[in-house]
């Protein structure tokens, strides 16, 4: 599955290229936020829609039952843990190795955009310093499993 | 008109929670008279429960009605949940994680202060949920078996225990395996549901139930067994006694009555997979969670419909083409609906006689709390009381027994509930035993002190 050096230069610059484009949301999403506007952080809100009723609208979690997602090692570790995390749900945790009762489905079915904008909600809020996630990064993950 | 209700009820609750921090720090306010009774049809008096402007005793982190009494009998003890009391006064509990290696706590109180003197952990790579002791027999509910040791060999379990039943199936959500027993020889085991509504992919927005739900096979119902026969198999020797239950985690035999009492979690995230149909709000109160007497063979209609207490009705499940309005066919209804998403833990009813008489022949409930009541303030961290006649009827409102758990509200979040109630028993001497698994954990004892 070796990609060729010419197809690695052209993700390598579509890569720079969605990474641009996400500073460049970002930015331009707090600028909007900073000016009082009503338009919200669209990460947030789609973690708000489809992760906040379990993890907790803050990432508190609830105890014994859903993890708190607060300096969370999974969100400050490598991409792929919190790509594949949103991706298979409880299936991405060695089963018999959760603390946690409750169950997670798969998100599979949000677009790249959508997993890499929640990555980043989650790895970039709730004093997690995980960093950025593309949709590059998502489309990927997808590929290994 | 129906939303009105419920804001209604966000007010009301709101309103009482502004009240009691007033008068928390105004001082105690009282509305209720101590000591004021009213004769109702047969009840001697009626049920009052907490003064809602009472202050919460800090020493103890808990608001009783008057007369009540709480010590903390034992703190930092771990992760209990049910909690069961010998004859001998030794207080058992097993619990969420284990201890160096033990499941469960067994606790003595020696000079009679109220406080454990003895605290020793057994259960060996145990963890579990359920506990009971029949005929000095200590059952012990894990969530693949029940086994059981005789506590006339020694107050602290040691060994390998005897397996009663085995055989259940595999599941991360619901696992736990509560139990009642009967006092003629049966022992009835919830086995809860895998999943929240029987959908074809799990808790996922859009997916269709299951139809038939293949989980009623082996799950969402109360299996009967023979309490003093080892070796019994869920599927070879049990018989399922009652089924289309989602997650019962509080049961008991109500030994006035002779009838299986339950109180059972309602489906989640009615909002999040089907926001054209149920908003926040009504969603942070539906479904209700449900107080049942069960019958042999009933059928409470999980995962086909749920109920909605504010229309006394039983509905169609959005995943069964359901819309919030459509009233179900299938399911017996509750004898009470409680707010959406309390998390009812256990349900005791007691025997002895230390308790005045208006607690004699009803059910205390233990909610856990909510966790799924966002963005509205998670809610309903207290043991409630409910009034039944000798024949097991409902005979008045329910009354909040014990509140304050949480500590200072509104919670947002469950994790900021300081306490959240899991286990009821009754000592041998009628006092009250209440555990609590969060903040290292914590177990209650409850004495009726007189007025």
């Amino acid at each position: 599955m070796k990609e060729s050096n010419g197809k690695q230069k052209i993700m390598t610059c579509l890569g720079i290229g969605m990474g641009a484009f996400a500073i460049a949301l970002t930015t331009l999403t707090s600028y909007v936020r900073a000016e009082g506007q009503t338009k919200v952080d669209p990460g947030k809100a789609l973690y708000e829609e489809n992760c906040g009723v379990c993890h907790q609208l803050d990432g508190s979690g609830v105890p014994f039952m859903q993890p708190e997602l607060y300096t969370s090692p999974r969100a400050n570790g490598d991409k792929g843990g919190v790509i594949q995390m949103i991706l298979e749900g409880s299936k991405a945790v060695e089963p018999g190795t959760s603390e946690f009762e409750n169950e997670m489905p798969g998100f599979e079915y949000l677009t790249d955009e959508q997993i890499a904008l929640i990555a980043t909600y989650v790895r970039t809020n709730f004093e997690n310093t995980g960093g950025e996630v593309t949709s590059e990064d998502v489309a990927r993950e997808r590929k290994r499993n | 008109m129906t939303l009105k209700r419920y804001a209604l009820i966000t007010a009301l609750v709101s309103g009482t929670m502004l009240a009691g921090t007033m008068s928390y720090a105004a001082g105690k306010v009282s509305d209720t008279a101590p000591g004021e009774t009213t004769v109702t049809k047969g009840i001697d008096v009626q049920t009052i429960g907490v003064d809602k402007n009472a202050a919460i005793d800090a020493d103890v982190g808990i608001r009783l009605p008057v007369g009540f009494k709480a010590s903390v009998f034992a703190d930092g003890v771990g992760t209990p949940r049910h909690i069961t009391v010998s004859k001998d006064g030794w207080v058992y509990a097993p619990m969420f994680r284990s201890k160096d290696g033990m499941g469960g706590v067994a606790m003595k109180d020696d000079d009679g202060d109220g406080k454990a003197d003895q605290i020793h952990y057994f259960a060996q790579g145990r963890v579990a949920t359920a506990i009971h002791i029949v005929d000095n027999w200590l059952y012990y509910g894990e969530d693949l078996q029940i086994v059981r040791w005789n506590l006339n060999d020694g107050p602290i379990p040691k060994g390998e225990p005897e397996v009663i039943v085995s055989g259940f199936p595999e599941q991360q959500a619901h696992a736990n395996k509560p139990m009642a027993f009967d006092g003629k020889g049966n022992m009835y085991i919830n086995v809860g549901v895998p999943s929240n509504n029987c959908m074809v992919e799990t808790r996922k927005k859009g997916s269709p139930g299951q139809q038939p739900c293949p989980e009623l096979e082996r799950h969402g119902g109360i299996w009967r067994f023979d309490a003093d026969k080892a070796g019994q198999d869920q599927m070879k020797d049990g018989y399922r006694y009652s089924t289309g239950h989602r997650n019962v985690n509080a049961l008991d035999w109500n030994p006035y009555a002779d009838a299986l009492y339950i109180a059972q979690h309602g489906r989640d995230q009615l909002n999040s997979f089907y926001p054209e149909l149920f908003d926040a709000k009504v969603s942070a109160e539906l479904p209700a969670e449900e107080f049942h007497r069960i019958e042999e063979g009933d059928n409470l209609g999980w995962p086909y419909s749920y109920y909605d207490q504010f229309k006394g009705e039983r509905m169609v499940s959005p995943e069964y083409g359901g819309d919030g309005q459509k009233v179900a066919t299938e399911g017996k209804k509750p004898l009470i609906g409680f707010p959406g998403h309390w998390a009812p833990n256990d349900l005791i009813f007691v025997k002895g006689s230390g308790l005045p008489v208006e607690y004699k022949t009803g059910a205390f409930i233990g909610f856990h709390g909510s966790w799924n009541r966002a963005p509205e303030p998670q809610q309903g961290y207290r043991i409630v009381y409910v009034p039944l006649d000798e024949a097991g009827n409902v005979s008045g409102d329910w009354v909040t027994f014990a509140d304050g758990f949480a500590g200072e509200g509104p919670i947002r979040s469950p994790r900021n509930a300081k306490h959240r109630p899991m286990g009821l028993a009754e000592g041998a001497d009628g006092a009250l035993y209440i555990t609590s698994l969060m903040s290292g954990g914590r177990v209650w004892r409850v004495t009726y002190e007189g007025k």
